[in-house]
């Protein structure tokens, strides 16, 4: 298993420290020859890459546009997608509980110190909260849903701790008949405290988890490396099992060597589920709504047409510049201000600069800095939608 | 990409509840009358078996599983050989360090003897800096560089906490710090509070030094060394290290801190890494920690050569994890999460491990039997002639001392091989083989009757009798033979009969002695045999297994209605998957209006335009559409095809279009080969530049 040689397969950038062989893709017929599998593999690798990649330069590469679509209108479209007729309901079914035979082993594996990661194709958010809730009835379970754009792993944290604390009160109390001494509040405690507590060496005899579901913990909110250090911050604590969910191919890239052998210690399980994912999926926006051209014309129509016709002459200058200049990166703020003292349109900067101030406001226009250091503006749509607009408003 | 929709429209959404957009929530908590009873892992859970059970056939071995006795008991032996294993690593790695520990200890005692030799300071003064310091040396912090020699700091996390342990039970107050407490963002005050947190047990979170320096004049706490470790120099900011340093080296006169540096890489690293003020601080010493591969190899000997818990792995296994340790990961930490692993897959999947108790006892007494059930093992079924119930009653002490004859050769060799540089790891990777193993014995039946002959061809299956004589344990020999050939001249006739009487009894031994563990009747019991399992569970490979149930989706469907198509695109099959198979005709850029019509053609079973036909479609497609035109409506083919690109976005296979091509959406995987997952590893993106910036890589 030479994982690493996929990847060096087609790069110049070789890396001394690969304790692999490294092979060049004109090489790798050679060493195809000997027995290697993996080998064939990269050579296939290398093979569909650079396919891939002419396919696209060549001149065969389509060029039909989104807008030749008729659209339907967004929230036409949203209420469709809801209600969109399910596939295979039956197998997917039977799918899922086909899994349910893995329970007692996933259960062992969580005992033992491992911490459960799902993955496959398909949404495992139901999965994992039956498993939850039919073989980890022993332990609390903590339910983190990683999809959601922000999460507050002190909050988080918090919560543990109040769950782990009852616990521990509970057991304490049917154990020796005394209440433990009182503690300070959770939530006046710092993110070390709070890891220190589930980290703590409690009653040894008696095993007393708290178990984090982690729907996503791949996803948009958890995403950055310093939420994934307190996961796995969290999931080496004595009194925490972790169960989570990753969906995106490249997640594993989230954590190094110690987060992986050490921290979160993870098992893998591979679990298609091909459930929907409607939860999942709320926050993406839809790929033939967003941003797409004659949305934006629309708005923008609307926002011109309620400027005065001064203002209006102006954008279409900017326009006409940018129609005419493609390549350029934007229109230099001086020349825009001749070019409408030429016409007539405006009579100083200061006139100019509280109509370019109107536009900036409606994102309208937008400014960047040119390559050669001036600050230049540019209307941020496509040379379609800017052709449209333009017609539109001047009618 | 700013959320399209608002919580209220989510939450308008009839499948959604409320649950499913907080952040966090408690799905229940422990039930409190099974608190405090300890229960065996089964139950709970064969209730949902017992659901199953009624589609499985019942067959003796899923009896045997779900035996309530036999699966307690297999808990419990899981149980006692799981600790078994962890303490005897835990010994080992401890052993190999003892006498490095030892001499460091010394060496903070008399660097403490040497900072205490300027006088004991006054209570009064003691929490402000900078006594009158007149000379310059008297600044200086005693510092221990321990050399790791090993590039992974993950395997050294354990040996500087037992570190930590030992000059703690010897008194000295003790903070282990890592490179996170150093890191640029929580500067200085981030390490002083974590420093402070362990050293006076978390009762203060105050970032201030003058603490520290008033609880050491407290008590009896003035009469040790503050020793503090930082495990991973390498990786710490060199400018917070360096303001450390500073600081701690103002105060040294009233807190003798000792330093223990971990470095990795070269001696210079202190240079490197900090600013030469602070280096000029330091007073270092050099230690050196074991390398890797004896550790390794001390483990292997300890934990698998030995069988010190019961348990053991087949040749497969060894092989795998040995490829793991060598070309993949080459950590110490992920080999003994490997045995572990296969530890417990073991437990799960064989039903007679529960006896596996026969072999961990000291003592083998005679009533120790097998159930019956073994005798339907296939290694039993193979090779047993001998009357049964015999077989059942003596087979645990026969392979105990088969067993323990296999780990004296395979030590042997080692320490014959040492000479060689041959590490154990390849050795035993070696001794394992059956095949070799039946091959060795070939050459021992050439000897023997033509009548025993068959049953060596068929054992050597094809192989040659050349790939032995080039492996390990065959040029061992050869080697030791060669000595005496090669030291004739100058040895005297003692010597040279000595090295062949040796390395006949090597010969001798290898061949009668070393029987692997998976020649031995009822080896299944023990040995743990399925390398894919392990695999699977300890690297999974989501890059190629997420493409492949997309690529593959009838495999786990198992529909009736899209068995023909073998990766033809045909109405009926999960959108995405149908999506995806649809993408894989474009290249690295996909254009959305081309893609969304031969999607929609497919639903809706027309031809596909001409130039999205691939060679095999038409005949199943024409053959599809006799079948039932859809009438499929614009606006739900759109949303179709919207679920789908957003799908495949989650499963990170799909760039979204940019602002320049809006029409188009970017393909990132091409082809199935397993990369980029190894945690830690360096990172290449799609372009083949190397990246560490995860977000570009999981960019949406």
């Amino acid at each position: 298993m030479a994982g690493n040689q996929g990847q060096l397969g087609h790069t110049q950038h070789n890396r001394a420290q690969q304790p692999t062989s490294q092979t060049h893709p004109i090489r790798s017929k050679k060493i195809m020859d000997e027995d290697h599998d993996i080998d064939e593999d990269e050579y296939e690798f290398s093979r569909n890459y650079f396919l891939a990649k002419e396919s696209g330069k060549s001149g065969k590469k389509s060029a039909r546009k989104l807008s030749e679509i008729n659209l339907v209108d967004e929230q036409d479209l949203r209420a469709e997608v809801s209600n969109i007729e399910p596939k295979h309901e039956k197998e997917i079914a039977s799918l899922i509980d086909s899994y349910k035979s893995l329970y007692n082993e996933w259960l062992f594996e969580l005992r033992y110190g491992f911490g459960l990661l799902l993955y496959g194709f398909g949404s495992k958010k139901t999965l994992i909260e039956d498993f939850a809730s039919t073989a980890l009835t022993e332990y609390s379970v903590i339910v983190v849903n990683g999809y959601l754009q922000s999460i507050n792993l002190k909050q988080v944290a918090m919560a543990m701790a109040e769950v782990l604390w009852d616990q521990l009160k509970l057991q304490l109390r049917s154990a020796s008949g005394s209440l433990p001494k009182s503690q300070q509040p959770f939530n006046s405690r710092s993110m070390d405290d709070l890891i220190a507590f589930l980290d703590g060496p409690h009653a040894p005899e008696n095993e007393c988890f708290v178990c984090l579901v982690i729907h996503n913990i791949d996803g948009p909110g958890l995403r950055d490396s310093e939420s994934q250090h307190l996961l796995a911050r969290i999931a080496a604590c004595s009194h925490v099992r972790v169960v989570a969910s990753i969906d995106h191919v490249n997640a594993p890239l989230l954590w190094d060597k110690k987060m992986v052998h050490v921290q979160f210690n993870w098992c893998w399980h591979h679990v298609p589920t091909f459930a929907p994912y409607k939860v999942e999926g709320v926050f993406h926006p839809l790929i033939l709504a967003h941003g797409s051209a004659s949305q934006s014309v629309k708005t923008a129509t609307i926002v011109l047409q309620s400027l005065t016709p001064n203002a209006q002459s102006v954008f279409k200058v900017l326009a006409e510049h940018q129609l005419t200049h493609p390549d350029d990166e934007g229109m230099p703020i001086d020349v825009l201000f001749t070019s409408c003292r030429e016409r007539f349109l405006v009579s100083s900067l200061v006139t100019l600069n509280s109509h370019l101030t109107e536009f900036k406001d409606h994102e309208l226009v937008k400014m960047r800095r040119h390559s050669d250091g001036q600050d230049c503006l540019y209307i941020p749509l496509s040379k379609d939608a800017l052709e449209k607009l333009v017609q539109e408003i001047s009618q | 990409m700013a959320p399209a929709t608002s919580d209220e429209e989510a939450a308008s959404l009839p499948h959604i509840s409320d649950n499913d957009l907080k952040p966090f929530y408690v799905l229940h908590k422990a039930s409190s009358s099974q608190q405090h009873v300890r229960k065996p892992v089964g139950r709970t859970s064969r209730k949902v078996k017992l659901n199953l059970s009624s589609s499985l056939a019942a067959t003796d071995e899923s009896q045997l599983l779900d035996d309530p006795l036999h699966n307690d008991s297999r808990m419990k032996i899981f149980h006692h050989a799981w600790v078994k294993i962890d303490s005897t690593i835990k010994d080992v790695l401890h052993n190999i360090n003892a006498d490095v520990f030892n001499e460091i200890n010394s060496w903070v005692q008399k660097s403490f003897r040497a900072i205490c030799s300027g006088g004991k300071l006054e209570i009064k003064k003691v929490t402000c800096s900078y006594p009158v310091v007149t000379d310059v040396t008297s600044n200086h912090i005693f510092t221990a560089l321990v050399i790791t020699s090993n590039i992974e700091f993950v395997d050294d996390l354990q040996t500087f906490a037992d570190l930590g342990g030992h000059l703690h039970s010897h008194g000295c107050h003790v903070a282990n710090l890592s490179s996170v407490d150093f890191s640029a963002k929580s500067g200085i005050g981030g390490c002083l509070r974590s420093l402070l947190r362990q050293i006076l047990n978390g009762s203060t979170d105050a970032a201030d030094i003058s603490v520290l320096a008033s609880w050491y004049m407290e008590h009896d706490n003035f009469k040790n060394p503050v020793v503090v470790i930082i495990e991973d120099m390498d990786r710490c900011s060199g400018s917070v290290l360096s303001d450390f340093i500073l600081m701690l080296s103002e105060w040294v006169i009233k807190i003798p801190v000792i330093l223990i540096l971990g470095v990795a890489t070269t001696l210079d690293a202190p240079k490197t890494v900090l600013s030469s003020k602070a280096v000029q601080h330091l007073s270092p010493s050099k230690f050196f920690l074991g390398h890797p591969a004896d550790r390794l190899d001390a483990i292997i000997e300890a934990v698998l050569v030995k069988h010190c818990s019961g348990f053991l792995v087949g040749h497969k296994v060894a092989a795998f994890i040995r490829n793991c340790f060598l070309r993949q990961d080459g950590t110490l930490t992920s080999f003994v999460r490997a045995v572990k692993m296969a530890i417990v897959q073991h437990f799960l999947m064989e039903p007679l491990s529960f006896t596996v108790s026969g072999l961990l006892n000291e003592e083998v007494t005679e009533t120790d039997e097998w159930p019956r059930q073994a005798l339907d093992l296939p290694s039993c079924l193979r090779r047993l002639s001998e009357p049964k119930s015999e077989a059942l009653l003596s087979g645990a002490s026969k392979m105990k001392d088969v067993l323990n004859l296999w780990s004296s050769v395979v030590l042997c060799l080692h320490e014959a091989g040492k000479s060689q540089r041959i590490t154990l790891l390849d050795l035993y990777d070696e001794a394992l083989d059956p095949k070799l193993y039946n091959l060795r014995n070939s050459d021992y039946l050439e000897l023997k009757p033509d009548s025993q002959r068959p049953s060596w061809n068929h054992g050597i299956h094809g192989q040659s009798l050349e790939t032995h004589k080039g492996r390990l344990i065959g040029r061992m020999i050869r080697q030791i033979r060669k000595q005496t050939i090669r030291n004739n001249g100058n040895l005297d006739k003692g010597t040279k009969a000595l090295n062949e009487k040796a390395a006949a009894l090597i010969t001798c031994m290898t061949r009668d002695h070393m029987q692997p563990i998976e020649c031995i009747p009822f080896h299944e019991i023990v040995c743990f045999k399925n390398v894919d399992k392990l695999q699977a569970a300890l690297l999974g490979d989501p890059r190629k297994r997420i493409q492949l149930d997309l690529l593959e989706c009838n495999k786990f469907l198992k529909c009736s209605c899209c068995t023909k198509s073998h990766s033809v695109p045909i109405s009926s099959m999960h959108d995405t998957a149908l999506m995806y198979t649809l993408s894989q005709e474009h290249g690295n850029l996909i254009n959305l209006h081309d893609w969304y019509q031969s999607f929609k053609a497919v639903i809706s079973q027309k031809t596909v335009k001409d130039k999205h036909k691939s060679k095999v479609s038409p005949s199943p497609k024409k053959r599809k559409i006799t079948a039932e035109p859809q009438n499929i409506t614009e606006a739900s083919a759109q949303a179709r095809f919207c679920r789908a690109v957003t799908e495949l976005q989650i499963a990170g296979l799909l760039r979204m279009p940019s602002k320049r091509r809006q029409d188009y959406v970017q393909r990132v995987a091409f082809g199935l080969t397993f990369y980029m997952t190894l945690p830690g590893s360096v990172v290449l993106n799609s372009e083949g530049v190397e990246s560490r910036d995860v977000h570009n890589l999981l960019e949406i």
